[in-house]
């Protein structure tokens, strides 16, 4: 039994490392923090599109190298923006299909809680809901979990057990209840967004199964 | 990596949470905001009481998405149970989890809308009890979990890692915290419901304080008991006098089960055993004793008195159960009733009954 409580520790530990070297923060106006996550080795980032307010965004990496990002694409119908840095040697998230997640599934988040940087809270997927937008996509689905979220974690990964990205966190509900884009929302976003810059240019990381 | 334990553990999460939804409904029967109910038996659902709030036009709502029209067949206020019949029901009732471990994994789930089940995970955080509750109840056991209740998940359960039913959540009891009901209590209730429509609680018609147990008394009682009720006064023509139950009496056992404080006495004065025969252990003169006694049961209040009652308290159950659970309904509720148009919300704090 020992033996399973440290097998369980020390994956947790494997995969907390894994997402943290993806995790950067993104310094926002008024010295307030948010999180971004390195969606690809050629330098995208995805965050909140709430977190970036100009067209150029201040980053720290997980190794503490600081970069400047170029805002792509914004879309606060689905609060997300996609960044590009020009930085090498960049981890990017593993990402997972979020049309397969069921209630009850551990997640992670991860994110800088409180200015606190790198934190992780845990919880499970507690609903899979539909949330209405503003926009032409007028619903959308939206993840709501019980892991604790806070200012600084926007923008920041919601990861599954695999250690895959699953969802971008982005709002509280009720002081108790996290909101996270999922990974197929956000996985249209960046397609469309690429798309748009570049007609015919590379093609989006797929989604791991 | 060979074997993934946390993937493992996450997948059986789910599992749990797949299995228990099969037995989990949504309640409809207040104002705006549906709540949770729980298959007991085929036809019948297992709620909270407080979030049952008419007595006509009570749907269900069962997993496939079925809507169904329901009645209501008894409530328990004190325990804030309350249980509903359904014409047509194929779910399959509730499974019972062995008797909850403190630290176990805990699952709150709840079913308030139609875009499927709500989960909140965490542990069994305490076992407590007895607790007396608003409405003269009193809970013999109650379960602590830090599994967040949402809005909506009264009356829903609390599941194990297997999915099985450790208890049912309220926040209707616990001034504004929520608490499991245990399943095995709760079912016991639901039982009393589903024959008599209430539950019967009982008397035996004696005064009684905590006094010492001596050690030569123990001994002859066979285990150790540091205390038990000493009956400082009879009633008479009561179940006690009948069965010849006196004052200087120690009465240490009931039903089978250890009484040391006058709350376990009062938990165990509860369905089925009032009316029928059961064996009460005393010390008489130094001397372990065991007689026969019939608890007689305690009038019920009358319907109309009940539901006059709980119109009166409308107002205050809903700033009452609304208020404290810090949820973004809650804080509207509030705010509205901050415009004075629940004034009666603000009454000053008085017990009834």
């Amino acid at each position: 039994m020992n033996n399973f409580n440290g097998r369980l520790s020390g994956q947790l530990n494997d995969l907390v490392d894994r997402l943290q070297r993806s995790l950067v923060l993104v310094h926002g106006r008024a010295g307030g923090a948010g999180a971004g996550v390195i969606w690809s080795t050629d330098g995208l980032v995805l965050t909140n599109a709430h977190v970036i307010s100009g067209a150029r965004a201040h980053l720290t990496l997980s190794d503490d190298r600081r970069a400047e990002g170029r805002l792509l694409a914004r879309d606060p119908d689905v609060d997300l923006a996609l960044l590009r840095l020009d930085i090498d040697s960049l981890h990017p998230v593993a990402v997972g299909d979020s049309n397969k997640l069921r209630p009850g599934e551990l997640v992670f988040a991860i994110g800088h809680p409180w200015g606190q940087r790198a934190a992780v809270t845990s919880g499970i997927i507690s609903h899979l809901a539909l949330a209405n937008t503003r926009g032409p996509r007028r619903e959308i689905p939206v993840i709501r979990t019980d892991a604790r979220l806070a200012p600084g974690n926007s923008g920041g990964p919601l990861a599954n057990a695999a250690g895959e990205v699953i969802g971008i966190n982005t709002m509280i509900v009720g002081g108790d209840q996290g909101f996270a884009i999922p990974s197929s929302v956000a996985l249209d976003f960046v397609q469309n967004s690429l798309e748009r810059a570049h007609p015919s240019g590379p093609a989006p990381p797929e989604a791991v199964n | 990596m060979a074997k993934n334990d946390l993937k493992a553990l996450s997948d059986s999460m789910a599992d749990a949470v797949e299995k228990a939804s099969s037995y989990v409904v949504t309640v409809d029967a207040r104002r705006r905001f549906p709540a949770t109910g729980i298959a007991y038996a085929p036809g019948l659902i297992l709620t909270a009481d407080h979030v049952v709030q008419r007595d006509e036009d009570i749907k269900v709502t069962l997993p496939d998405g079925a809507e169904h029209s329901a009645e209501v067949v008894g409530r328990d206020p004190g325990s804030d149970l309350c249980l509903l019949r359904i014409e047509k029901e194929p779910l399959s009732p509730a499974e019972i989890a062995a008797s909850a471990r403190v630290g176990q994994l805990a699952l709150a789930l709840g079913r308030p809308s139609s875009g499927g089940v709500q989960a909140s995970l965490g542990i069994v955080s305490a076992l407590s009890g007895p607790a007396h509750t608003r409405h003269g109840g009193l809970l013999s056991a109650h379960i602590r979990t830090d599994a967040i209740p949402y809005p909506g998940f009264s009356g829903g359960p609390l599941v194990d890692a297997g999915g099985k039913l450790l208890g049912l959540n309220t926040s209707g009891l616990g001034h504004g915290n929520s608490i499991a009901i245990p399943a095995e209590l709760a079912w016991g209730i639901a039982a009393s419901l589903a024959e008599h429509g209430s539950v019967k609680r009982g008397f035996l018609g004696i005064r009684s304080q905590p006094v010492e147990v001596s050690e030569s008394a123990q001994k002859s009682l066979g285990r150790s008991q540091e205390t038990g009720l000493l009956l400082i006064g009879v009633e008479t023509e009561s179940p006690a006098a009948t069965a010849g139950l006196m004052v200087g009496d120690i009465l240490v056992g009931f039903n089978g089960q250890v009484v040391s404080t006058p709350d376990q006495l009062l938990g165990l004065l509860v369905g089925e055993v009032v009316g029928s025969p059961a064996p009460v252990e005393i010390i008489r003169a130094g001397k372990a004793e065991t007689i026969q006694i019939t608890a007689a049961e305690r009038s019920q209040p009358d319907p109309e008195s009940r539901r006059s009652h709980r119109r009166r308290w409308r107002g205050r159950r809903h700033a009452f159960w609304m208020g404290p659970t810090m949820s973004h309904h809650a804080h509207r509720r509030r705010r509205r009733t901050s415009h004075g148009k629940m004034h009666n919300c603000e009454e000053p704090h008085s017990h009834h009954e």
